[in-house]
């Protein structure tokens, strides 16, 4: 496992224009205009309020490994679309499209869309939990 | 004691009454049916036919335009500008009709109770009381309302309110796109069913700020479910933005502070390790 970091900047506009989502702040601190790819597995997934969170482990270049504390839907909306507490769990191998931090720290925002299992499994996903919570999607 | 014949007369009374009641039950109410889950039918901006931010066009005036700006240029650096709602500061009028989860009308003659998944509930007093001389301010604010018998058929259809006494910080939309630090907001509304669809509720929202330079009246729909599931959203249950002093900070999976601008410092400590 590794991580990537990779300009997707096209992947980004997409991103963009997904499908509208719901976002109970506003998610500006996630860039989402340069994403990247992390490969790793998941700590816990947290089907908490007021969103839900993936913890999840990314081995380094050097061997050690940093755990990414990735924000996404709130439970409420995932749930309406069928999702649980247990659609993902600990030990799942995950390759994710994130939205990080504008600092650089490891944490951002995770888009049901743009998360496969390691194996290519893919995760359940309804129009409305596409793409990343739209607050972020501000005219400036 | 009581007799035979008391007995037999306090069992007919009571009788009636109880058939008294079941006819008025039977009766169709004046009151219209507002029931089931509402969901907005747009995005989560104030204004759902214009985009979240400097394009809802609000009419500011150059003091808070200037501070929407100061928000949005924050923003833009990934900080949370002036959305208070960030560290889980109630939304307040009348960015709740916002409706970004569902939410629920229960009619009383007294009072209508609006429900939200992550707010307080609203209270419209609908009882034909006075404005109060002075009234605690909360963020939804302090509501009066007036059914409105619109056909002239014995039947309510539109529930006409205003809300003054409210708290803030208040911003309409997660952008920050501000309401006057003074909250003399008075916010008038309309809540309809659309004519001849009765599963899509209208709500005519006019906002009277001294952050505004006039009156302004958006209007929103929210869309019918009937087999209602309801999901609460408490805002405090796990949230990983913290904001100190005027700076926004995110919670790594540690448990620590971690940054969310480039570059950004952390926080003035100066009163850790005060007593060396």
């Amino acid at each position: 496992m590794r991580l990537r970091l990779t300009l997707l900047s096209a992947l980004g506009a997409l991103a963009l224009t997904a499908g509208a989502t719901l976002a109970h702040h506003s998610f500006a601190m996630f860039d989402r205009a340069h994403l990247i790819e992390l490969e790793g597995v998941v700590t816990e997934f947290k089907f908490v309020n007021p969103h839900t969170f993936i913890y999840m482990a990314v081995k380094q270049a050097d061997g050690s490994t940093v755990t990414w504390s990735l924000e996404g839907q709130s439970p409420s909306q995932l749930a309406r679309d069928g999702w649980t507490r247990n659609t993902l769990k600990a030990g799942d191998e995950l390759k994710m499209t994130i939205a990080p931090l504008y600092s650089g720290a490891p944490g951002g925002a995770w888009a049901a869309d743009l998360i496969t299992f390691r194996d290519g499994r893919q995760l359940q996903v309804a129009h409305s939990t596409r793409g990343f919570p739209e607050s972020s999607d501000v005219s400036r | 004691m009581i007799d035979r014949g008391q007995l037999g007369s306090i069992l007919l009374a009571a009788t009636l009454a109880l058939a008294a009641g079941a006819a008025r039950a039977d009766e169709p109410s004046r009151y219209p049916d507002w029931g089931g889950q509402w969901f907005r039918t747009g995005g989560i901006q104030f204004d759902p036919s214009k985009p979240l931010g400097r394009r809802q066009d609000a009419p500011l005036t150059p003091e808070y335009q200037a501070l929407f700006d100061k928000s949005l240029a924050d923003l833009a650096e990934g900080g949370a500008g002036l959305n208070a709602h960030t560290s889980c500061v109630p939304h307040g009028m009348p960015r709740m009709m916002n409706a970004i989860y569902p939410m629920e009308f229960v009619i009383t003659p007294q009072i209508t109770y609006v429900l939200f998944e992550d707010n307080l509930p609203r209270r419209i007093y609908t009882d034909g009381r006075s404005w109060l001389a002075e009234v605690e301010p909360s963020f939804a604010g302090y509501s009066i309302g007036r059914w409105v018998d619109e056909a002239g058929d014995g039947r309510y259809s539109l529930l006409e309110v205003e809300t003054r006494a409210m708290k803030g910080p208040r911003t309409f939309e997660s952008s920050g796109l501000p309401l006057h630090a003074d909250n003399e907001t008075v916010v008038k509304e309309r809540i309809h069913l659309a004519k001849d669809q009765p599963d899509i509720l209208i709500d005519e929202i006019t906002t009277i700020d001294h952050a505004l330079t006039r009156p302004w009246t958006v209007t929103k729909s929210y869309k019918r479910k009937r087999d209602a599931v309801w999901y609460p959203n408490e805002c405090a249950e796990d949230n990983h933005h913290v904001v100190i002093g005027k700076d926004h900070y995110f919670i790594s999976a540690d448990g620590l502070l971690m940054p969310s601008k480039k570059d950004q410092p952390p926080p003035d400590l100066r009163y850790f390790g005060a007593r060396k």
